[in-house]
């Protein structure tokens, strides 16, 4: 497909540092609004890049996120070293949460993450390898959604 | 009915008697509605642009939902006060933090009888 780059940024993600947790997603945002991306396409990709961010945080050591920006889409991917997801089926069911009760005390661990971020990516591949860590993919075509 | 002019954070500050933590410039804005909810991710999927975020959760995390949804303000109720480090985040991202000593209950429900819906 031709659809060049038009920025690329890179972003490393610290792994229980519950309260720096979100500095990643606060910059990929501030990136969008500086290439001209439209506010419901910063929002999306802000909420769920939030919750990938969140997502290495609360379970892994640590992980990195990639931001491209090309004239029609946006593309994050986000890779950790962790645990990894044993059933990602199970994992994506609302309200299913491995999050400590630490973490669920101040607020997270809700089991909406990867909810939330299939509903506001258009296009989601996740991989994992249980020992290694997760991969997640998402795309997001500027200006609404491709389906809507 | 209080149906005319929309509510401004500031009007809203003042007559709920809220303490302010952080100042912004979306001090003047109009409210456009409120969440009331401790769980972060619920925040995340429900707070829409120009919100009041009313919660009991008081470190820094908030500050970055309430910059990635787009909130204008956090009121934490129940007598909470915001951590340092979450008054210092909230000045960088230009989010308005206040406190109150009434519950989150009372806090919407005032907000609710100001006219915010």
């Amino acid at each position: 497909m031709d659809d060049p780059v038009l920025a690329h940024e890179e972003f490393p993600i610290l792994g229980r540092a519950y309260f720096l947790g979100g500095r990643a997603s606060t910059s990929v945002k501030r990136a969008l609004s500086d290439c001209g991306v439209d506010a419901e396409t910063i929002r999306r990709v802000s909420v769920a890049c939030y919750e990938a961010e969140m997502n290495v945080v609360l379970h892994a050591r640590s992980g990195y996120l990639s931001l491209d920006v090309h004239a029609g889409r946006v593309v994050l991917g986000i890779a950790d070293r962790g645990p990894g997801i044993e059933d990602i089926q199970l994992a994506m069911t609302p309200g299913w949460s491995s999050a400590t009760e630490e973490a669920r005390a101040l607020g997270f661990g809700a089991g909406m993450g990867l909810p939330n971020i299939k509903e506001q990516a258009d296009e989601m591949r996740i991989e994992s390898t249980v020992g290694e860590g997760v991969r997640l993919l998402l795309t997001f075509y500027r200006g609404g959604r491709q389906d809507a | 009915m209080p149906d005319e002019a929309p509510v401004t954070v500031a009007q809203a500050a003042g007559q709920l008697g809220l303490s302010a933590y952080a100042a912004g410039e979306a001090i003047d804005s109009a409210i456009t509605g409120a969440v009331v909810s401790d769980l972060l991710s619920y925040v995340m999927a429900n707070g829409k642009r120009g919100n009041v975020w009313v919660t009991i959760q008081t470190h820094s995390n908030i500050i970055a939902v309430a910059a990635l949804a787009g909130l204008s303000a956090i009121v934490i109720a129940g007598g909470f006060e915001p951590a340092d480090d979450t008054v210092a985040r909230a000045e960088e991202e230009g989010i308005l933090v206040f406190a109150s000593a009434e519950t989150a209950y009372t806090v919407a429900g005032k907000l609710w009888e100001i006219g915010v819906r």
